[in-house]
């Protein structure tokens, strides 16, 4: 009290100055304008559905497209699109959850971190709507993609695309090294020694072309027989005797090839799906790829005379693998109108438009129906490629929230056994150590 | 009671002293000044506070939590800590690479870049010409630059691997795709931004005085003793302000490991900080990022304060008791 009257008394107020309530004025001003843009005007007319998309480019028009055609059969609703791609877009997926801000459904989320954001309770199940619109997960989807859409038995997204993986090969190397190019390798031995058979060297003993060298081994583990996590029991399966049974595989070429020397061919090419990539240029024989592979073939080396076979397997193994992931759908529980959402992604993943959109951008339907249709079934890849989806031995990520760690580490395992030469079983044991303990903490932390 | 005045500066003094005081009371003027002074300044201390302090604050928190950024930040105490030294191999063998690119890539490019500015402090015609040309590189984007130098540095048909080859080296390197030569690469490529070092070296060395390079000369001095006596010991001060900025900034390393190798081949090039960035961006485990990142200014601070002290015996500050 004694310094405020002091400071009257000193007649600090500087003459001219407008007193309290005129200086007020520009801030009212300020206010007055900024207020409505913050506070929700009730509107009239169609509810409003905001919808992320991972796709950009061509493959964003097409969703685009749809989108366009959902708000013309349905009035009273309107969806709006928005791209979000690449790395940071999916990040940003993270930070809205965070604050609360996401959008009413999104399609960019990888299907290695559904579990992740599942368990985190960030997604709504879609159990009821889907019971409510007489839709059936199992009995719709391709094997792979429903088991991977299920956490803790409880449906959390939905997927309107799947991956499919395979071999493709160039027939006029295969007769070159006096292979049979229309009976393609179908055991691992049979691999191994067409491979063998497609090498060239130059006279310093530098590659000139590699038939085939083996990489992705969370997919060949499946081929071998093995998993890398058991539902039943929520156990980790890093170590499984077949698991490492690949990995030894995988290994045995660093062994038979000049790996190093393998690996600097390979660096030459640039990335396998540019124009110089070395499938496309006649470098390998054999490319481990999937059915987007047709597009690049088309457009970088439209004269190959080329074929495919499925994922070759040793005795006791599994026929026909084929891994999948990718984007998946999902409704924020933060979103404000659910059932509106739904309607949406609904229609969204009906045959029809998952249909459209997979026949656009190359993708594998993964709706049983869609893929059935004759503009899969006409074409020989891409029924081969349905086939593969819709068969048993099609695997997504495990439903576990860890997974996009372990993936990681089941890289580095691979590159210490095939670059490193160290020991396949030791590197599983510790891998399944490692993971086991990282399982453990996730639960804890899940759990709190 | 004192609020009024207590911005003025006598905080704490109260009735009784005041009229002691009243002469070293601030004027209004000055009072005014104050007030716009912070008024002005509020937009960086405002900017300050929200994005420099309050994260740091909130990072050190963050370090004793589990927290994945979706839901919030539960205290665990030192387990983010435990699992890093007891149980992260990577912790380790990333703080290895780091720990070898500072004692190898660091001393190289310090030199390079003192040598670089050796050179190009001749008097030569187009000189200026010389040093823009050195410089540029250290303006180009990391990013850019990085992309060329995979081309440059691949081991079939770079361009550096085939001019060995025209030089008779048989068994050329493999560079990025073989662990025991992606570091020395990764150095090699440092040495193409020794620019900006260069032009601090440079701007020093216009400071050393001709006159004690007379007096050298005079004293009959050769051009590598004048070096070592009288230009070295003057460059002493920004010798070592490069070392420390080098220093924090090798600790640092990331952009080029994350744009050319991801950590690759076989873990070689999984340096400290992209380690962190993977534990924060890819499994979202910000307390344990944030305990990384705690543990590696530690780290830092300790380094940085090994070279101060001991730049008491190797630095020269002209003027200094002379």
């Amino acid at each position: 009290m004694q310094g405020r009257q002091t400071a009257n008394h000193r007649g600090c107020l500087r003459p001219g100055r407008p007193t309290r309530p005129v200086r007020l004025v520009p801030l009212l001003v300020a206010i007055a304008l900024i207020l409505p843009g913050c506070a929700r005007v009730p509107h009239h007319g169609p509810t409003e559905i905001v919808y992320w998309t991972g796709w950009s480019g061509h493959e964003f028009d097409i969703q685009r497209r749809l989108v366009e055609e959902f708000n013309r059969t349905h009035p009273d609703l309107r969806v709006r699109i928005l791209s979000q791609f690449g790395n940071s877009g999916y990040q940003k997926v993270r930070i809205a959850f965070a604050g609360g801000a996401t959008p009413d459904v999104m399609s960019t989320v990888w299907a290695d971190e559904l579990a992740g954001y599942a368990r985190r309770g960030v997604l709504t199940p879609l159990d009821d709507y889907l019971k409510r619109v007489g839709r059936d997960l199992e009995r719709e989807f391709t094997p792979g993609v429903a088991r991977m859409l299920r956490v803790q038995g409880r449906v959390y997204g939905l997927a309107a695309t799947t991956n499919t993986c395979f071999i493709a090969y160039n027939r006029a190397i295969f007769r070159e090294a006096g292979l049979d190019p229309d009976k393609p390798p179908r055991t691992i031995e049979e691999l191994d020694r067409a491979a063998l058979a497609c090498t060239r060297y130059d006279a310093q003993g530098n590659f000139l072309r590699y038939g085939f060298r083996p990489g992705g081994l969370g997919t060949w583990a499946y081929v071998f027989g093995g998993r890398w996590y058991d539902p039943d029991t929520n156990r980790i399966t890093a170590n499984d005797p077949r698991n490492v049974a690949a990995l030894r595989w995988m290994a045995s070429y660093s062994q038979r090839y000049d790996i190093r020397k393998m690996e600097a061919f390979q660096t030459t090419f640039g990335s396998t799906e540019t124009a110089n990539g070395p499938f496309f240029v006649g470098k390998t024989a054999m490319w481990f790829t999937g059915e987007w592979a047709e597009q690049y073939i088309r457009r970088y080396a439209p004269n190959l005379d080329w074929g495919w076979f499925p994922l070759p397997y040793p005795p006791g193994g599994r026929p026909n693998t084929t891994a999948s992931g990718g984007s998946v759908f999902v409704i924020p529980e933060a979103c404000r109108n659910k059932d509106a959402a739904f309607t949406f992604l609904n229609w969204l993943t009906s045959a029809g438009p998952v249909e459209r959109f997979c026949l656009e951008i190359g993708n594998v339907p993964p709706l049983i129906e869609a893929g059935n249709r004759p503009s899969f079934q006409r074409d020989p890849l891409r029924r081969f490629a349905v086939g593969l989806a819709q068969g048993v031995n099609s695997f997504g990520p495990p439903p576990i929230p860890i997974w996009p760690t372990y993936a990681r580490e089941i890289g580095r395992a691979e590159e210490a056994a095939t670059l490193g030469g160290k020991d396949p079983q030791e590197l599983l044991d510790s891998l399944q150590r490692r993971m086991e303990k990282e399982l453990k903490r996730a639960e804890r932390e899940l759990a709190r | 009671m004192t609020t009024e005045h207590g911005t003025g500066g006598t905080v704490g003094t109260n009735g009784i002293h005041e009229s002691h005081l009243s002469h070293r009371r601030p004027s209004c003027q000055a009072r005014r000044d104050l007030r716009n002074g912070l008024l002005f300044a509020a937009p960086w201390l405002i900017g300050f506070t929200v994005f420099i302090a309050y994260p740091i604050a909130a990072s050190l928190y963050f370090s004793f939590c589990e927290y994945d950024a979706i839901r919030g930040p539960k205290w665990v105490g030192l387990d983010n800590y435990r699992t890093m030294l007891l149980e992260d191999d990577l912790f380790w063998k990333s703080l290895w690479n780091t720990l070898d690119m500072v004692a190898f890539g660091l001393p190289v490019g310090l030199v390079a870049s003192l040598g670089i500015a050796l050179l190009l402090n001749q008097r030569l015609r187009g000189m200026a010409f010389y040093r823009t040309l050195y410089y540029l590189p250290s303006i180009t984007p990391i990013v850019a630059t990085s992309i060329l130098w995979l081309w440059l540095l691949n081991p079939q048909i770079g361009l550096i691997n085939v001019l060995l080859q025209k030089l008779g080296v048989a068994n050329v390197p493999g560079w990025l795709t073989d662990p025991a030569w992606s570091k020395p690469a990764l150095i090699l490529m440092g040495l193409w931004g020794a620019g900006g070092g260069m032009v601090i070296y440079l701007a020093a060395l216009q400071d050393v005085p001709e006159a004690l390079m007379e007096a050298a000369l005079l004293d009959g001095a050769g051009a590598l003793q004048r070096f070592r006596h009288v230009t070295l010991p003057m460059l002493s001060p920004v010798i070592l302000f490069n070392l420390v900025m080098g220093l924090i900034g090798s600790f640092q390393y990331f952009t080029q490991a994350y744009v050319m190798t991801g950590g690759g081949p076989q873990d070689s090039t999984v340096f400290y900080a992209l380690h962190l960035f993977n534990r924060a961006f890819l499994d979202f485990r910000m307390g344990y990022a944030s305990a990384m990142a705690w543990a590696l200014f530690l780290i830092t601070l300790a380094c940085t304060a090994l070279v101060l002290r001991s730049s008491a015996r190797w630095v020269y500050y002209a003027g200094e008791g002379a």
